[in-house]
């Protein structure tokens, strides 16, 4: 009786760790949604694309002889120059409009997927693991290596990106545009300059997300569909436009689809998802923790 | 009516023509077009976003061949009820989407078409998983069964054009006024005795009828469907043909079909290249003409010949 109970409680703690590295994924992309709507009232649908791209840029990188470290930082960079370039060519001539907006960003994410067929093929590509392969055991839960560089970066990205907005002076002018970008104007903010900067963060976070989980998820070239959706989700549960939100209902999210495929049947892994999206939109459309009151449109 | 006699000589002369290649391309036309129409009637009158159209054609689709298959129904009775399974479905999920609007509606219907594909890829038993359905029977016309390009081709065009006709006078039609209206604004729709939600949940099973239907057909013209063909790829496109149309207007949809279509047959010998034009068109079609790629091009032509003739006039 004991030893089944705690093959059963090893296994509850193994469906929970590989739910919290997953979620960890999730929040960072949702993140990535926050900082873009918080100040231009867009959803990306092409955030999930960063991470892909971000996690094939660094996988080409690497296969062309750079170092781990510097290939890593530099797919993540370029990630976060082709945010600002999507913000200026793509979203600046369409203003707010809504429904322009989606579908814009859906065409950027098509090309972009094109884009990375063309590059790097419909095979799914291996990026090496930064710190060995060799499992860690825990009391019985095995984890990759891997999952505590995903936990451990998202968690610092997460600290770093909550100081910078709340303690820093670029990162109060962030904030003044997402509650009145008219006012924010008025005060001397630049407005654009800041939209410009929400796309190079959530294309930096993005970008970060795929390097980090490439390892462990095999990355292809529509792999950012569903991280994209998934990032969503995370903010949908959270509530749209708030930041903690995002990475609170990432790591929820994680949780569910991990113990939901564990106990349940990991085919309708995905489908779950969408059921627990739409029950939010219809019972609790403002999330857990609501919507930022300001960024209501 | 002019341009319907324009479009049938048009079809009069590929079909007479005898060439396989074009027929087919237009067989092709034809089925994707009832689909991009209940989108743009959705979309372009009544300014409704759906991501999750694909949905509706897989159930027309998948309906039809599994009622012929399982209950050994006959194609023609097969049709109508799959064609009325997509409307039902369209219309129950209307009473639970149009509670959202803007990003929300886009993505709970692009939830909807997702759920919908990761059942067809699931339920082996019912929908043969990714292996699909085969030997979905061909509609037959007193004993002429319509399983070649050419034997279906008068068919498939006999219900788009009665498809568009019924869709270009709805949208002429007080219910038409009054799906713009609401497109405008709900609450100056719902002042002038306009109910937007029943109307908007009207035309979303109007909608799917049309993407089932178009579905319904396809299976029986190709015998054989997986999963594939009915994802998230395929509602975007559809969302590309509307949008290359300029999102209202029933002829200008013929366009935006015809324009995919033809593209992805020529961009084939170069492999994944018409992906990413589609994106790319996808961007420069709501940028620069949102009134559709021919308004577009002609505001182009417009404005260089006023150019052309400015510089004559200085010179």
């Amino acid at each position: 009786m004991t030893v089944e109970l705690t093959a059963e409680l090893t296994a509850l703690a193994q469906y929970v760790a590989s739910g919290l590295v997953v979620g960890s994924i999730y929040g960072l992309i949702g993140v990535g949604f926050t900082t873009v709507y918080n100040v231009t009232g867009i959803v990306n649908f092409s955030q999930g694309d960063f991470a892909s791209l971000g996690a094939l840029g660094a996988i080409g990188l690497i296969a062309a002889g750079v170092p781990l470290p510097v290939a890593l930082a530099i797919a993540v960079l370029c990630v976060g120059l082709l945010g600002v370039l999507i913000e200026r060519v793509a979203i600046r001539p369409v203003g707010n409009d809504v429904l322009r907006g989606i579908i814009i960003t859906i065409g950027v994410g098509v090309a972009l997927q094109g884009i990375a067929v063309l590059v790097w093929g419909t095979d799914a590509q291996p990026l090496r693991a930064f710190s060995g392969e060799k499992p860690v055991n825990m009391g019985g839960v095995t984890v990759p290596p891997q999952a505590f560089w995903v936990v451990g970066t998202a968690a610092v990205l997460m600290m770093l990106l909550w100081l910078f907005f709340t303690r820093t002076y670029v990162g109060k002018a962030f904030r003044a545009c997402a509650v009145n970008a008219y006012a924010a104007g008025l005060m001397g903010i630049p407005t654009r300059a800041m939209r410009s900067f929400s796309f190079f963060v959530a294309g930096l976070t993005g970008a970060i997300a795929g390097v980090i989980v490439a390892p462990i998820a095999l990355m292809q070239y529509d792999s950012g569909i569903f991280l994209g959706i998934k990032g969503f989700v995370a903010c949908i549960i959270g509530g749209f436009g708030n930041p903690v939100g995002a990475a609170l209902g990432g790591l929820l999210l994680g949780l569910l689809e991990a113990l939901s495929s564990g106990y349940l049947s990991s085919g309708y892994k995905n489908a779950i998802a969408f059921v627990v999206l739409l029950a939010f939109l219809f019972v609790r459309p403002s999330g857990l923790l609501g919507e930022l009151e300001a960024v209501k449109r | 009516m002019k341009r319907i006699a324009v479009l049938v000589a048009v079809l009069g002369a590929v079909y007479f023509s005898g060439n396989g290649y074009l027929m087919n391309l237009c067989v092709v036309t034809a089925l994707f077009t009832l689909p991009a129409l209940g989108l743009s009637l959705l979309m372009g009158y009544t300014g409704q976003i759906s991501l999750g159209h694909a949905a509706f054609v897989g159930l027309g689709a998948y309906g039809s061949a599994i009622l012929c298959k399982s209950l050994g129904l006959n194609p023609w009775l097969a049709i109508p009820l799959a064609t009325a399974t997509a409307t039902l479905a369209a219309w129950a999920i209307g009473w639970l989407v149009f509670r959202l609007r803007g990003h929300h509606l886009a993505m709970a219907t692009l939830a909807f078409g997702i759920i919908i594909h990761v059942a067809t890829v699931e339920l082996k038993g019912l929908t043969g998983g990714q292996d699909g359905l085969s030997g979905i029977p061909a509609l037959s016309f007193f004993g002429y069964a319509m399983n070649s390009d050419a034997a279906i081709f008068p068919f498939a065009w006999l219900v788009c054009i009665l498809g568009i006709v019924l869709a270009g006078n709805l949208v002429h039609s007080p219910a038409g006024y009054a799906m713009r209206a609401v497109a405008e604004s709900e609450a100056v729709a719902a002042s002038i005795g306009i109910a937007p939600d029943r109307l908007k949940r009207r035309i979303m099973a109007l909608s799917g009828l049309y993407a089932g239907l178009g579905g319904a057909l396809y299976a029986h013209y190709l015998g054989y469907i997986s999963p594939g063909p009915f994802d998230v790829g395929f509602s975007v496109r559809l969302l590309l043909m509307v949008a290359l149309g300029g999102f209202a207007g029933i002829w200008s949809v013929l366009f935006g079909v015809l324009f995919v279509v033809m593209t992805s047959e020529l961009l084939k010998p170069f492999g994944n290249y018409d992906v990413v034009l589609y994106g790319v068109l996808l961007v420069v079609v709501m940028v620069w003409c949102p009134r559709g790629l021919l308004d577009g091009l002609a505001m182009l032509w417009r404005g260089g010949m006023r150019m052309w003739r400015g510089a004559q006039a200085a010179r």
